[in-house]
C-alpha cells in the first residue's frame, strides 16, 4: 500500500482523530459526576477554610469535610434588593430565582444588572457552642483572564474579616493565580470593611506593600501580588461590589 | 516440570533487549540525568513529594501508553504527517490523566494546574516516540516507557523529598522537622521553595549521577 499517497494521509488523519475524539468524549461522560462532586467537595471546603474551621494544609479526607461542614455551615438564599433571608430555598433555586427577577426588571424597567444577581447564597457558620459565630459570603468577578471566585468569611461584628479564599481561576499560574496561596489570604485576616465612621469601604489590594503607618492602609489594605495588578484590581473591585450588595443584609443583621 | 515449560515463554517476554528498554533509562540512559530531557517539568511541580509523584505517575502513563499505540500504528503512519499523529496520540492520553485526576484526585489537579496538560510537550514523552516506538514492537516500547517515565518519576521524587524536607520542613504534606528546631531559632530554607532550588538541586544529581555511571561528553 502506498502510504505516502494524498487521500491515504487525509483518510489516516481522520481515522486517528475520530478514535481519540471518541476516547476523549467516552472519559469525559464517564468521569463527569465524580468531577463534580469533586468540585462541590472543594468548594465546600473552602467556605470551611475561609470560616477557620480548617487550616488551608490540614490533611482531611473527603467524609471529614463533609462532616464538619454539615454539622457547622448552614447555606441560605438572600435577597440582596429587600436585604432578607428567602425561607425555604437553596443555593441550587439561585439560577430559577435570578432568572424570575430578571424578568420581572424587564417588565418593570428596573437594572438588569443588579436583577440578574439578586438573589446571593449566602452561609453561616456556627461556633463550637452551635451559636452563629461567622457569616461566609461568596465574592466572585473578573481577573484578568477569567472569573475568579472566592469567599469572604466575616466575624459576627460584621466587620473583621475572619478569613478568605479564593478557589476557581483561570489567572496565570505564579503571577495572578498566587491568589489562591494561603500565605497571601491569611494578610486578609482582621482587615476590616467597615471605616471608623462606619461607612462601608471593603477590603482592596495595593499595588506594592502595605504602609502599618497608615492607618487607613492597616485596616482596609493587603499587600499586591507582583505582576499581578490586572488581578489584583479585578479581585479589589468584586470585594467592594458584592459586599455592596450584601450591604442591606449586613446592616440589618447588625442592627438586630 | 513447571519451570521447563514456562522458562522460554518468560525468556520471549524479557530477553536482553527488554530488560535493556526498561533498565537503561533508569540509570545508563536517564532521561534527566543523561539525555537532559524534561527539565522544565522537573523544576516547577518539585516543591511537594506528592506533586512530583502524581506528575512522575502521569508521565510514567503518557509515556507508556502512547509508546505503545504509536508502536502499534508505526506501520501505518505515513511518514509525512508522523509528528502530528505522534502529537494527536499524547494529547489525547494527556487529557484523560488529566480529567482522571480532575475526578479523583481534585486537590493535587488544582495544584498541579497547567503542568498537567503541558504533559504534552514534555520532550521525553516525544523523543521517545520518535527514537523508539516507531521502529519497535509494541511490548518492548512499552517497557522502554515505563522505563523512562520511572527513569523521570524517581529524579523528581528525589529532588521533591528534599525540597520539601527544607523548603517546607514537612514530607508527604506531613511536619517531619520538630517544633524544638523552630524554637531553637531552624528556619526553612525560601531557595528550595523557588525554582533556583530546583534547578541548583537538579545539577548536583546530575553531577553525582554522571561521576557514578562514569559518563564522558564526547
Amino acid at each position: 500500500m502506498n502510504t505516502s499517497s494524498n487521500g491515504y494521509v487525509m483518510g489516516f488523519a481522520v481515522g486517528v482523530c475520530v478514535v481519540i475524539s471518541t476516547m476523549l468524549a467516552l472519559t469525559a461522560n464517564a468521569l463527569k459526576p465524580a468531577q463534580e462532586a469533586a468540585k462541590e467537595l472543594d468548594r465546600q471546603k473552602n467556605m470551611l477554610i475561609a470560616a477557620g474551621f480548617v487550616a488551608p494544609d490540614e490533611l482531611k479526607s473527603a467524609a471529614e469535610l463533609r462532616q464538619i461542614f454539615e454539622q457547622r455551615v448552614r447555606e441560605a438564599v438572600v435577597d440582596t434588593v429587600d436585604g432578607r433571608v428567602v425561607e425555604g430555598k437553596t443555593a441550587k433555586d439561585l439560577a430559577e430565582l435570578n432568572k424570575k427577577a430578571v424578568a420581572d426588571a424587564k417588565a418593570s424597567g428596573g437594572d438588569l444588572k443588579v436583577a440578574a444577581a439578586r438573589y446571593r447564597a449566602f452561609a453561616v457558620g456556627a461556633g463550637a457552642d452551635g451559636k452563629p459565630d461567622t457569616y461566609i459570603l461568596p465574592i466572585s468577578g473578573k481577573g484578568l483572564w477569567s472569573t475568579i471566585k472566592g469567599y469572604m468569611a466575616l466575624e459576627g461584628d460584621f466587620n473583621h474579616v475572619r478569613g478568605v479564599t479564593f478557589y476557581e481561576h483561570g489567572e496565570t499560574p505564579g503571577l495572578g493565580g498566587e491568589c489562591e496561596n494561603p500565605a497571601w489570604c491569611a494578610q486578609w485576616k482582621g482587615k476590616t470593611i467597615l471605616d471608623e465612621q462606619g461607612h462601608l469601604v471593603g477590603v482592596g489590594v495595593k499595588k506594592g506593600k502595605v504602609d502599618p503607618a497608615v492607618a487607613a492602609e492597616k485596616a482596609h489594605k493587603v499587600d499586591g501580588l507582583s505582576g499581578s495588578t490586572l488581578t489584583s484590581n479585578g479581585i479589589t473591585r468584586f470585594v467592594k461590589s458584592d459586599l455592596d450588595a450584601f450591604a442591606k443584609y449586613l446592616t440589618s443583621l447588625r442592627t438586630k | 516440570m513447571t519451570s521447563t515449560t514456562t522458562a522460554p515463554a518468560k525468556k520471549s517476554l524479557f530477553g536482553k533487549d527488554e530488560l535493556k528498554a526498561i533498565k537503561d533509562p533508569l540509570w545508563d540512559n536517564n532521561p534527566i540525568a543523561f539525555q537532559v530531557l524534561g527539565i522544565c517539568s522537573s523544576l516547577a511541580v518539585t516543591t511537594r513529594l506528592d506533586k512530583a509523584l502524581v506528575m512522575g505517575i502521569g508521565v510514567t502513563l503518557v509515556t507508556a501508553l502512547s509508546n505503545v499505540m504509536i508502536s502499534v500504528m508505526r506501520n501505518f503512519i505515513p511518514n509525512k504527517i508522523r509528528i502530528i499523529v505522534q502529537l494527536v496520540v499524547v494529547s489525547g492520553v494527556v487529557i484523560v490523566f488529566d480529567q482522571v485526576l480532575k475526578a479523583y484526585m481534585f486537590d493535587l489537579s488544582k495544584q498541579l494546574s497547567v503542568f498537567v496538560g503541558l504533559i504534552i510537550t514534555n520532550c521525553i514523552v516525544m523523543g521517545r516516540l520518535e527514537a523508539y516506538a516507531m521502529g519497535n514492537p509494541p511490548w518492548r516500547s512499552l517497557l522502554d516507557g515505563i522505563g523512562n517515565g520511572l527513569g523521570y518519576l524517581w529524579i523528581l521524587a528525589v529532588v521533591g523529598t528534599i525540597r520539601e524536607i527544607f523548603g517546607a520542613g514537612k514530607l508527604l504534606g506531613v511536619q517531619v522537622i520538630p517544633q524544638a528546631f523552630y524554637d531553637a531559632g531552624y528556619v526553612n530554607n525560601g531557595l528550595m521553595v523557588l525554582a533556583p532550588g530546583a534547578f541548583i538541586l537538579l545539577g548536583i544529581i546530575v553531577w553525582v549521577q554522571r561521576s557514578i555511571s562514569g559518563y564522558v561528553e564526547k
